[in-house]
């Protein structure tokens, strides 16, 4: 590999003009998923406020049935899980798909069709559930009629990064790709499946809950975790110039996580009427996580060795890596939370609440921003217009989410104890754990201040209030103005 | 044992056979087809005479930074 | 073969076995489960839900009431604590009374959807129809607060009307105290002016309903008696209007006092 000092101008300006004419057949796609995922961001994030504060005040906002509990806390699942993670995960899937393909985005006018074909069904989730239409069916409380609006918009886009793929001229398969061609093919068999098996023609019994979990699980395990793990494998070694330390690691990671987080899940039944071998055979498939999630690890971690002083010059590079030390934590602590003696006591209490927190936001959550950070100057050609604002949003999310999982963990592990001793009245429990409840309302408020930096951010960039990049290396080319690119589109 | 307990595990012991069957052939195709070979080449697939290996490609929108970033380190 | 049908194969594969193991398997070992009759004069165990339990699972689940409250008893080897003497012991859920035995398969096999649920911020519920009485679920829907001052249950008075009594008071109005009331959902307590201007208007009126339930007196020149009698006056019903349950209200009860799915001995659930 040639150093950077002696690559000839001539060679440097023809690939950065390739890769600009790249970046910019996926802008309007792009940009309208991920405009649509901060969005569903604020949308998740008010609801989550509300809902965390009726947690510890009853009496918040009471009297209205379309502020109570229970739908505040449905929609908000399905803001951020399906309007924004989904959003996010399909916006880089198609950007990084393309970049690696080296090969251009087409039809992107249709792409822009499955984008608001997914903002509908979003919209008709979320409102639906406000105004009563709620299912009581964890992640899939959509009413009925949102689903058909997700397969149809998710049909479209897997299709599309089928294509980029098919088309591509980049010989070598790099391990980010990997994860996004198996994710945008699971999951629209993960999500039909599951809405066929529990609303369109329902299983019998305690069938549902296990067809619910193993989507709820996967949901998280081979939809945004593959496409969240691969954007680290992508910006990690892009924003500080070196190669991921060990690519076989990278490949073996990656079948492990395709044969084992798929089997993880069915200890959310654990102790419950459904067959035991199925709690045991889930519990294996959670142990044997480790093998993936070290592979990673130590690809990620070791990747960044000696460079870790970077991430404070790097936004994309400073959020990356919080999700992916995260997403460490956050696995290795699933894997233990799986066993059964742990779940004797964490299952029914907060503390899962905490994990799944740890887990969507501060692992893949933490990511997208990060993906986010590096990915929309090159689409718009615009640098970020505030460097305070992005300190704001990652501070307050850092310490939002930290704030978070510890309280919650905390209350949720005593909360968990306290259950399974039949001596304790059940009010002494609600008593303890209300403090806990505030803490998270603290932790909302903070997170949702970074949304709003962030969401600022996103207009002033989409607005043209940043400043045009000049000379300097050339990641943010100005891609209207390559003249030369060998495949220039119009 | 009931017939159904014996269905399941002939399902299981089948089905073991079928998985892990397939994941024979397929480890044995890729050392065939030297898919173990070369890794570290792929992992530098990301990198171009644009963007090389030893350069950071993202920064803080403000001067201080931006310099810091700029200067390309060597690598390797 | 390309790298990209290596990817497909594989990632079809693995996630084949998954989908077989557990999601196929299960729903064949399940699919065919019948309900339960000891005896053929027996009525068979469970039964599906009918008329307005029905339509109160739907008020169930628009509620999202799933994310706070369970409906599954857990057996009694599960889940270890510690007595008072330190010897480890197992099971709390039906020590603590949610239910006669642990909950089996074939209790769900009429629910569309399953409510298993994953959370106790609230006790289960599976057998919740046995533990209480119409109108006390109805007292509790309204506000959980006048039985349980810690409850963080929301209250759902929005399924409750609050109407001009005409004639008589109705028999299904709710037994509330005047605390609850007032402004429905929340607690209301007049402050010390407000008490003044009440007991200057209907002052003798409250004391003689005081006075017809007590054997002593109390002195409403004293800033104890006035606590005293307010607190009285807190606990009977509001005069000229009364709560009454609206059909969904009503439904929603239904559903709760249909829910007994720990109780019919089935021969699976023994241990």
């Amino acid at each position: 590999m040639a150093a950077a000092t002696q690559t000839p101008d001539y060679d440097r300006q023809r690939a950065a003009a390739e890769r600009a004419a790249i970046d910019a057949s996926c802008r309007g796609p792009v940009l309208y998923f991920s405009a649509s995922a901060v969005f569903w961001l604020l949308i998740g994030s008010v609801l989550a406020i509300i809902a965390s504060t009726k947690m510890h005040s009853p009496y918040f906002l009471t009297g209205t049935p379309e502020l109570t509990f229970g739908r505040m806390r449905m929609a908000h699942l399905q803001a951020v899980a399906l309007g924004w993670s989904s959003m996010a995960t399909m916006a880089a899937s198609l950007w990084m798909m393309c970049r690696l393909a080296r090969a251009e985005l087409i039809y992107p006018k249709i792409l822009l069709a499955s984008a608001t074909l997914w903002n509908v069904g979003t919209f008709l989730a979320v409102f639906g559930i406000i105004f009563g239409g709620g299912q009581s069916v964890e992640w899939l409380d959509a009413p009925q009629y949102a689903p058909p609006f997700f397969i149809a918009g998710l049909g479209i886009v897997s299709a599309w990064v089928a294509a980029v793929f098919r088309r591509r001229r980049e010989p070598h398969v790099y391990v980010t790709q990997w994860y996004i061609l198996a994710a945008v093919f699971w999951f629209p068999w993960l999500y039909t499946v599951a809405v066929m098996m529990i609303f369109w023609s329902p299983a019998t019994g305690v069938v549902q809950p296990i067809v619910n979990w193993w989507f709820n699980h996967n949901f998280l395990g081979l939809w945004l975790t593959p496409v969240a793990v691969g954007t680290a494998y992508y910006i990690i070694p892009k924003v500080i110039g070196r190669p991921i330390h060990s690519y076989y690691l990278s490949i073996t990671g990656f079948w492990a996580l395709a044969l084992f987080y798929s089997w993880a899940g069915m200890h959310h039944l654990i102790g419950g009427p459904v067959p035991a071998w199925l709690v045991t055979a889930s519990v294996v498939g959670s142990m044997m996580m480790f093998i993936p999630v070290i592979a990673v690890a130590i690809n990620h971690h070791m990747t960044m060795l000696g460079h870790f002083h970077r991430a404070k010059y790097s936004p994309a590079l400073r959020f990356t890596v919080f999700g992916a030390i995260t997403y460490t934590w956050v696995s290795f602590q699933g894997a233990i939370e799986s066993l059964k003696s742990f779940s004797e006591v964490a299952h029914f209490t907060h503390y899962t609440v905490a994990h799944a927190h740890l887990g969507a936001y501060g692992f893949v959550a933490m990511i997208f921003f990060g993906l986010f950070y590096y990915m929309i100057p090159r689409l718009t050609g615009r640098e970020w217009a505030s460097a305070s604002l992005i300190r704001v949003h990652f501070w307050t999310a850092a310490v939002g989410i930290t704030i978070y999982f510890v309280g919650l963990s905390i209350g949720g592990w005593w909360q968990g104890r306290m259950l399974n001793d039949p001596n304790v009245p059940f009010g002494n429990i609600i008593t303890y754990l209300k403090p806990y409840f505030l803490t998270r309302t603290i932790a909302g408020i903070l997170m949702t201040t970074g949304h709003l930096a962030f969401a600022t951010l996103f207009i002033m960039n989409l607005a043209g209030w940043g400043k045009k990049r000049v000379g300097g290396p050339t990641y943010f080319v100005e891609p209207l103005k390559t003249t030369n690119s060998p495949n220039a589109k119009n | 044992m009931s017939p159904a307990d014996i269905t399941v595990i002939a399902i299981v012991i089948g089905s073991i056979a079928l998985f892990g069957g397939a994941t024979v052939l397929a480890m044995g195709w890729a050392f065939r087809n030297g898919q173990f070979e070369n890794f570290q080449q792929g992992a530098a697939s990301i990198f171009g005479p644009d963007e090389p290996i030893g350069e950071m490609t993202d920064a803080f929108p403000v001067k201080r930074a931006a310099k810091h970033a700029a200067q390309p380190e060597s690598q390797d | 073969m390309d790298r990209g049908m290596v990817i497909f194969l594989g990632s079809l594969l693995t996630f084949a076995s998954s989908w077989l193991g557990l999601v196929l398997f299960p729903f064949w070992q399940l699919q065919g489960e019948q309900p339960y009759q000891a005896d053929p004069a027996d009525d068979p165990y469970p039964r599906p839900l009918q008329g307005k339990a029905l339509e109160g699972k739907k008020i169930y689940q628009r509620e999202g009431c799933l994310y706070c409250h369970s409906q599954q008893v857990r057996s009694e080897t599960f889940g270890n604590w510690w007595d008072e003497n330190g010897n480890e012991r197992t099971g709390a859920d039906i020590k603590r009374g949610w239910g006669l035995r642990r909950t089996v398969s074939r209790d769900y096999i009429y629910d569309r959807p399953t409510m298993l649920g994953t959370m106790r911020t609230g006790p289960d519920l599976a057998n919740v129809g046995s533990r209480y009485s119409e109108s006390w679920q109805h007292v509790h829907t309204f506000n959980p607060r006048a039985f349980n001052d810690w409850s963080v249950m929301p209250s759902f008075a929005y399924l409750y009307r609050k109407e001009k009594i005409v004639g008589e008071r109705s028999d299904n109005a709710l037994k509330l105290g005047r605390e609850w009331t007032i402004d429905p959902g929340y607690r209301w307590r007049p402050s010390a002016s407000e008490w003044d201007a009440i007991l200057a208007n209907q002052g003798a009126a409250i004391m003689s309903q005081f006075l017809a339930g007590a054997a002593s007196d109390i002195d409403v020149t004293t800033p104890e008696g006035k606590k005293r009698l307010m607190e009285f006056w807190l606990t009977t019903e509001e005069e000229g209007f009364q709560i009454v349950p609206t059909d969904e209200a009503n439904a929603l009860n239904a559903y709760l006092l249909a829910l007994r799915k720990a109780e019919v001995p089935l021969p699976e659930a023994k241990e």
